[in-house]
């Protein structure tokens, strides 16, 4: 029996559960003497989550438990005598018998799992079976109980909207469940990394090589330098030195200038800036930005630029950031008070003027928030380095050089390789504890800065 | 008594206001220009695909899979790849995220646990996708065992992105019903329970709604995670099921960008087309719905 169809049968055993306990307890009641403390369908879905939960619950914890069974049922199975006894070796071909007993695969690569697949054939219906029978009868005989416990006074609506309130409460845990995985991931993988590799090494290190074998000293090809300077070049100064100017007068020219059709009209279309997925901007940058920036190096009198450039991923990724700053910038200077615009404007100030000397300094926190929010983007963007930034670690100053980004480097760590245990493919998750502890300070001390800035106006 | 008048009107003072009002005029057209510059990057951008890649999509380059040859490949495949993952993104993060925000917004006890909810919530909204791949590929794969290159991983990876999107557009939408319809449910007997799922969800639906869409959206153009977790593979014919090996729009593109046969331009470009079209209607429907039923109280 599958288990989907299991799944589908407990849930009909629910419906089933629902409808009856329903009509029960629209028998129950009599007009005026014995009212129902709870309405029909609340008494149904009492039962129908007796009938679903445990029963699920049943399926989940033998469905864990069962490959152990029926991996000891054909191992003392006759035809197992001849398996090996290293348990490595064991597994192996115990894992393929059952690939070719499901159907997974035609062929085995070993020969002795063959004649296995008869055994796994039995043992897997057998348990299938047991399975099977052990989640029905636990759904018919809570269901069951459940059933019993309807009469006219039982509060049937209580009680399910407790287990509402316990399914709202998990839902909501979901969230600090993801940043607890994403934290002990970074830290399980990048610990087994440092205890390989000094901290220091990884930190301070001007040198990187992973691909590098072995060699007295591994600490020497794990020098993250050069990957932290590329990353604050290309995210923090070239995209910012194009995003801040263009995003911050945007947003004045918007909120200040121009008249309510214009406005309408561009900031939706901005905003697609902000939609346009990265990979496309990572196309982009690589077919037609990256071979604009060679000619300009070439014009430049440099020799033999490489193609891939920061300058090209820093541009276009700060084009990408533009809307971003627009935006949060549009939002700190609306959340300067009028008065102290009217107050400028009567003193006879220009425009230009107030916004300079009045609204900008004002709502200074907010755009520097805006800021660090925005490099907290750009150094964990990831297409458009990979497609248009370059592999090589390069620690220098030149815009046009090739340069690597922590991003580029996990990806390019991550992919391709199956190994996961070996120094390389450990450090790239070195790196994205590195990058997730940086974005996590920027948005953090970003937040907090908004955060007072309103309460000074509030 | 000095004249102010002749003050206001000498020369140097003509001067000094010729100054500033060429300021006034300079920095305006300094907001025109930042406006027409990030303007022009995205008729560039929009221009350049159009006109490498609209003679690449005809019905084949709709219909078939990816394929070696730069004039058969097409990203029906990649099409149904992203289909699937949207689903299982969908299935999770939109029932979680919705009721996550109820919690929080109607229920949950003011305390410091759920002050760290909070917190979570709002920084998941800003860690890098990447990180996210990084935990698909630590959890789902490696400790849970699950298939590599399959709609199902990455669709409970992006619902992890998704999800945060959804609770804090969720949130909003719950927090503007205005409490007059609390009260009037709860005045005539509903419990807390039914004043929200009978009276206040509803009513925030559409803001939902909308969030969910633009989050779906941002889903939808994901790549780095989907590197992670190995959605690179190349998938000659679309995927049955959930746990079939499969690729995505967005991955189809960063495949393709990467062959060297130049046949692939226009295909990239097309598929930059598709894609680009799918999320500016997305993106639509979420303006529409939030213009055609979001009420002011």
């Amino acid at each position: 029996m599958s288990t989907s169809f299991l799944i589908l049968i407990v849930l009909g055993l629910g419906l089933i559960g629902w409808l009856v306990a329903r009509a029960k307890a629209a028998g129950m009641a009599t007009p005026g003497s014995r009212e129902l403390h709870s309405l029909p369908r609340y008494h149904g879905t009492y039962v129908a989550l007796w009938a679903i939960v445990p029963a699920l619950m049943m399926l989940a914890i033998w469905s864990s438990v069962s490959p152990r069974l029926i991996n000891s049922a054909v191992i003392a199975d006759p035809a197992a005598k001849s398996l090996p006894a290293e348990a490595i070796d064991r597994d192996a071909i115990l894992s393929e018998a059952a690939q070719l007993a499901r159907g997974d695969i035609e062929a085995g690569f070993n020969p002795a799992s063959d004649a296995l697949v008869p055994a796994f054939k039995k043992a897997d219906a057998r348990f299938g079976m047991m399975g099977g029978a052990l989640t029905l009868v636990v759904a018919f005989a809570c269901g069951a109980f459940g059933f019993t416990r309807l009469n006219v006074g039982f509060k049937a609506r209580t009680k399910v909207e407790r287990v509402t309130m316990m399914v709202l409460l998990v839902a909501s845990l979901m969230a600090v469940l993801t940043t607890f995985g994403i934290v002990a991931s970074l830290i399980v993988e990048s610990g087994r990394f440092f205890s390989a590799i000094s901290p220091i090494d990884f930190l301070f290190g001007l040198h990187w090589n992973p691909t590098a074998e072995g060699g007295p000293d591994l600490g020497e090809n794990f020098g993250a330098i050069p990957l932290f300077w590329g990353t604050i070049f290309i995210g923090a100064i070239i995209a910012m030195i194009v995003a801040i100017p263009l995003g911050l007068m945007s947003a004045i020219y918007l909120t200040q200038y121009a008249n309510a059709r214009l406005r309408t009209w561009v900031k939706p279309l901005l905003e697609i800036l902000a939609g346009v997925p990265t990979v496309v901007y990572g196309y982009f940058a690589a077919l037609t930005v990256a071979p604009l920036v060679r000619d300009l190096a070439v014009k430049l009198g440099m020799e033999n630029p490489s193609t891939e450039s920061a300058l090209a991923a820093g541009l276009v990724m700060g084009v990408m950031i533009i809307p971003f700053v627009s935006s949060m910038a549009d939002d700190s200077i609306a959340a300067v008070p009028q008065a102290m615009r009217d107050g400028s404007l009567a003193m006879g100030a220009t425009t230009s003027e107030t916004i300079r000397r009045v609204l900008v300094p004002a709502a200074l926190p907010g755009i520097v928030a805006a800021f660090m929010l925005a490099i907290s983007r750009a150094i964990g963007e990831t297409m458009i380095v990979v497609m248009a930034a370059g592999a090589a670690a390069n620690l220098s100053a030149n815009p046009f050089a090739s340069m690597t980004t922590v991003t580029f480097q996990i990806v390019a760590l991550l992919t391709g390789d199956q190994d996961f245990n070996t120094p390389k493919t450990m450090s790239a998750f070195a790196l994205g504890l590195v990058l997730f502890i940086v974005t996590l300070l920027l948005n953090i001390v970003a937040l907090r800065v908004v955060k007072r800035f309103r309460e000074a106006y509030d | 008594m000095t004249d102010h008048s002749s003050l206001w009107q000498s020369p140097e003072m003509g001067r000094k206001l010729a100054k500033r009002y060429a300021s006034e005029r300079r920095f305006k057209w300094a907001g025109i220009t930042a406006i027409v510059l990030s303007l022009s990057f995205l008729a560039f951008l929009v221009v350049t695909m159009v006109s490498n890649g609209a003679g690449g999509i005809d019905w084949a380059f709709l219909s078939s899979s990816d394929s070696t040859d730069p004039a058969t490949a097409g990203i029906w495949g990649a099409f149904k790849g992203s289909l699937l993952t949207m689903g299982v993104t969908l299935a999770l993060s939109f029932p979680m995220g919705v009721l996550a925000a109820v919690y929080l917004e109607e229920f949950a006890p003011r305390n410091r646990w759920i002050d760290v909810v909070e917190v979570s919530i709002n920084n998941l909204a800003a860690v890098p996708s990447i990180i996210f791949g990084l935990l698909g590929l630590a959890v789902f794969i490696n400790a849970f065992q699950l298939p590599r290159s399959a709609p199902l991983v990455g669709g409970m990876t992006l619902a992890l992105m998704t999800m945060p999107v959804i609770v804090i557009a969720g949130r909003n939408a719950i927090k503007a019903v205005p409490p007059s319809i609390r009260d009037a449910a709860l005045a005539i007997g509903a419990s807390p329970v039914q004043v929200v799922f009978h009276h206040v969800l509803p009513l925030a639906l559409p803001g939902i709604l909308t969030g969910t869409i633009i989050g779906m959206a941002r889903a939808l153009g994901e790549t780095a995670p989907l590197l992670m977790i190995g959605m690179r593979a190349f998938v000659a014919t679309p995927p049955d099921s959930v746990v079939a090996p499969a690729t995505v729009l967005p991955m189809q593109i960063f495949l393709w960008s990467d062959e060297v046969d130049s046949g692939f331009v226009q295909n990239t470009s097309a598929a930059i087309i598709v894609l680009l079209v799918f999320l500016i209607a997305m993106n639509g429907i979420a303006i529409y719905l939030r213009n055609r039923f979001e009420q002011r109280w």
